[in-house]
């Protein structure tokens, strides 16, 4: 135990001596507070999307906006709309000569067949393709909504939204609701996440042991450790840095987001209670162990790092399959065969039960079940990587490819 | 007392048989030589014994018994291709692999600033070990392997890529070890630097021992039967030698089969020859080496 102390102590104080360290730590964030210091400044009321388009594509333009009417269609402009907002022309030559005068943004030529076509035009100056679903487009959207259900405003509420269903499952829940996109997008999202976190910590392994190997400091380490104390005290020392340095950095968004003038609230249909960031934790620790032991064994085998990164495709590879599959299976069927199995299956459990649990309605074993096989896996995976250490030496300066890796980690 | 005893380890890598049935036994307090040319099974041998790679057949006693976690802690190994962390400073990589070898920080320390500073190194000791020069890096790693004060001390080619200044260090370093009780093994093939500081040898050769012993037991036996002798004199025919070889400012006399060197040494003292110098040849051991590694044998 103190011997993997030991490691973990020289992998901790090796990791932060570094200045690319402390660069990546506080550069990333630093970037960050950048873009949303001069985001709040520009608007600290607007949305962080609204925000951040402006940045990109300069001010939103606040002038009013015409409309030429062919088809007698807008009778009235509701209330809700702020007054000023649109400018009435009756035909396209005297709202050309507004536009060209600056007194509007653009125009819209609603045409006499529009009943029948449901076809507008849009004549605005400039190109502007980030602005087509501006707050100006939605309005006019409004317009038109209301003039086309004579004038009710309720009716045109109805009409843009007609369902909305209180519902009381007693079943386990099959897909999460399309109708909200944060909460339909919550899967994907905690995917790609916990793919980035673990295969992101688990390089850093991979990395690690190749420079030990390249600087040939493994044979003098093998004469005062066991390969499990060193690949114990490597995963964890890494392990703290990598969950350390994702929790600053989801930290430090945080506060960002909140200084910035923006806030960060989870819609009340998306519930992330306190059991998923420990079922996170957890996932994320065991997940970390086996990728991190795989790509240890890779760096170990392998002559240099760029030969073991050719394979570390390969190796990420079960963990990449949730996320090819998220918009098909876990964003449709999160509690459907093929997302129980990948959530099961040890290689791809710790990105797919995370898309699973964002989703809901995970019968209560499959978390523990997942979570008891996967630690099965770590802890087979550590001991057979812990015997390619061994032979590492024997195999070092050989050509290498993924066949000798897998070769070596069955222990022939 | 036995301090290291290999019996009969077999070690191959694929097809190729590294380590093929070799057996030697080193004594507590020994300085003792393990030879043989590139290749021959050297470094595997150590790495059996240091339980990095396991004998697929074959024993190896160490310290009185098998390798355990703690006897790790009294072996001092310093590899033929060095290894020390790169990117650090010098005297954190020695902090750590010290600290690996079960020394507190403050021994550490103090240990290492005495060495460093015999090495010459104690200005450099907060430099990166990759801005050191090739021969620094060498007496760091020398250092390394002696911080802990190892009862057995296992050096793979400790002289190569030092100048002859620095191989003088490391010989006295050595002997000072073997002097303080420290037992030694010396794995090289420089030839004369074994013959100076070893008592005992084994030779390997294609994974196999082709010589173990006391050296100059082992010179003996290859000394053949002939004298070595200097004179300012003509030589005369000489009853019993075959042939006359002339050396460097010397005459090899090769003997016929039942001369004995007292004999010819009589003869020449009796025909007045004015003898500056007359010893039974001795072979060097690069000459042995040779010999047993090019599949001669010992000479008739």
């Amino acid at each position: 135990m103190k011997k993997i102390l030991l490691v973990l102590k020289n992998e901790l104080i090796t990791l932060i001596s570094r200045p690319s360290f402390w660069l990546a730590l506080v550069g990333l964030p630093l970037v960050g507070a950048l873009i949303f210091a001069g985001v709040g400044a520009i608007n600290k009321n607007a949305s962080a999307s609204q925000a951040i388009s402006q940045v990109v594509s300069g001010p939103q333009d606040m002038r009013p906006e015409g409309y030429v009417d062919l088809s007698g269609l807008i009778r009235q402009i509701p209330e809700s709309v702020p007054a000023g907002s649109f400018v009435a022309y009756p035909d396209e030559s005297s709202a050309r000569q507004a536009l060209a005068a600056g007194e509007i943004s653009a125009f819209y030529i609603v045409p006499a067949d529009y009943l029948q076509t449901g076809k507008i035009t849009s004549i605005r100056p400039d190109l502007n393709p980030l602005s087509t679903s501006s707050a100006q487009s939605t309005l006019f959207t409004w317009v038109l909504q209301v003039n086309l259900v004579g004038g009710n405003w309720v009716f045109a509420n109805l009409v843009n939204g007609p369902l909305k269903v209180d519902e009381t499952s007693l079943a386990v829940a099959t897909a999460p609701d399309e109708n909200n996109p944060l909460a339909y997008w919550t899967p994907y999202i905690i995917t790609i996440i916990f793919y980035m976190l673990i295969v992101g910590s688990a390089s850093l392994l991979l990395s690690n042991i190749s420079k030990e190997k390249e600087n040939r400091v493994m044979e003098v380490l093998l004469t005062s450790v066991t390969p499990p104390q060193l690949l114990t005290g490597k995963i964890l020392g890494l392990g703290i840095i990598g969950l350390g340095q994702t929790l600053f950095w989801f930290g430090t968004s945080y506060i960002l987001l909140n200084l910035s003038g923006q806030t960060f609230h989870l819609p009340a249909d998306i519930h992330l209670p306190i059991s998923f960031l420990l079922w996170g934790l957890l996932f994320f620790v065991l997940g970390y162990a086996v990728y991190a032991s795989l790509m240890a064994g890779l760096g170990a085998l392998a002559p240099n790092l760029r030969e073991a990164s050719q394979a570390t495709f390969i190796i990420t590879l079960p963990l990449m399959v949730p996320l090819f599959l998220s918009s098909s299976v876990f964003m449709q069927a999160p509690n459907g065969g093929i997302a129980v199995f990948l959530s099961l299956f040890p290689l791809s459990a710790p990105v797919a039960m995370m898309a699973r649990l964002s989703a809901g309605g995970v019968a209560w074993w499959q978390p523990w079940l997942a979570a008891a096989l996967l630690a099965g896996t770590a802890v087979l995976i550590v001991r057979l990587v812990s015997g390619m250490f061994r032979a590492q030496t024997l195999l070092s300066g050989q050509a290498f490819n993924i066949k000798v890796y897998f070769r070596a980690l069955v222990g022939r | 007392m036995t301090a290291v005893e290999l019996s009969h380890i077999s070690k191959s890598f694929g097809p190729v048989k590294a380590v093929d049935d070799v057996s030697f036994s080193i004594e507590k307090g020994e300085l003792f030589g393990l030879l043989g040319p590139n290749g021959a099974g050297k470094t595997t041998s150590l790495r059996v014994m240091l339980d990095i790679f396991k004998p697929e057949s074959g024993s190896v006693d160490l310290l009185g018994g098998p390798m355990t976690e703690a006897k790790k802690d009294r072996i001092g190994y310093m590899p033929e291709e060095r290894g020390l962390y790169q990117d650090i400073p010098l005297d954190r990589c020695l902090a750590y692999l010290g600290s690996l070898k079960g020394l507190s920080p403050a021994e550490v320390r103090k240990r290492s600033d005495v060495y460093l500073e015999r090495f010459d190194l104690a200005a450099f000791k907060t430099k990166k070990v990759k801005e050191l020069s090739k021969g620094m890096q060498q007496k760091a790693q020398v250092i390394a392997t002696l911080l802990h004060q190892p009862e057995l001390l296992i050096v793979d080619e400790p002289f190569g890529g030092l100048d002859p200044v620095n191989t003088q260090m490391v010989k006295d370093l050595l002997l000072e070890q073997h002097q303080q009780g420290v037992t030694i093994i010396l794995c090289s093939h420089q030839m004369h630097q074994v013959e100076e500081l070893c008592d005992r040898i084994v030779l390997i050769d294609h994974g196999k021992v082709m010589l173990y012993g006391v050296l100059e037991d082992i010179r003996r036996q290859f000394s053949g039967h002939s004298v070595t002798v200097r004179t300012g004199d003509k030589l005369p025919a000489l009853e019993g030698v075959e042939r006359v070889e002339p050396g460097n400012g010397t005459l090899k006399l090769h003997l016929s089969p039942g001369t004995l060197p007292q004999q010819v040494l009589r003869s020449l003292v009796a025909q007045n020859i004015a003898l500056e110098q007359f010893e039974i040849s001795m072979p060097t051991l690069d000459e042995i080496f040779i010999r047993v590694v090019q599949g001669k044998g010992v000479e008739a």
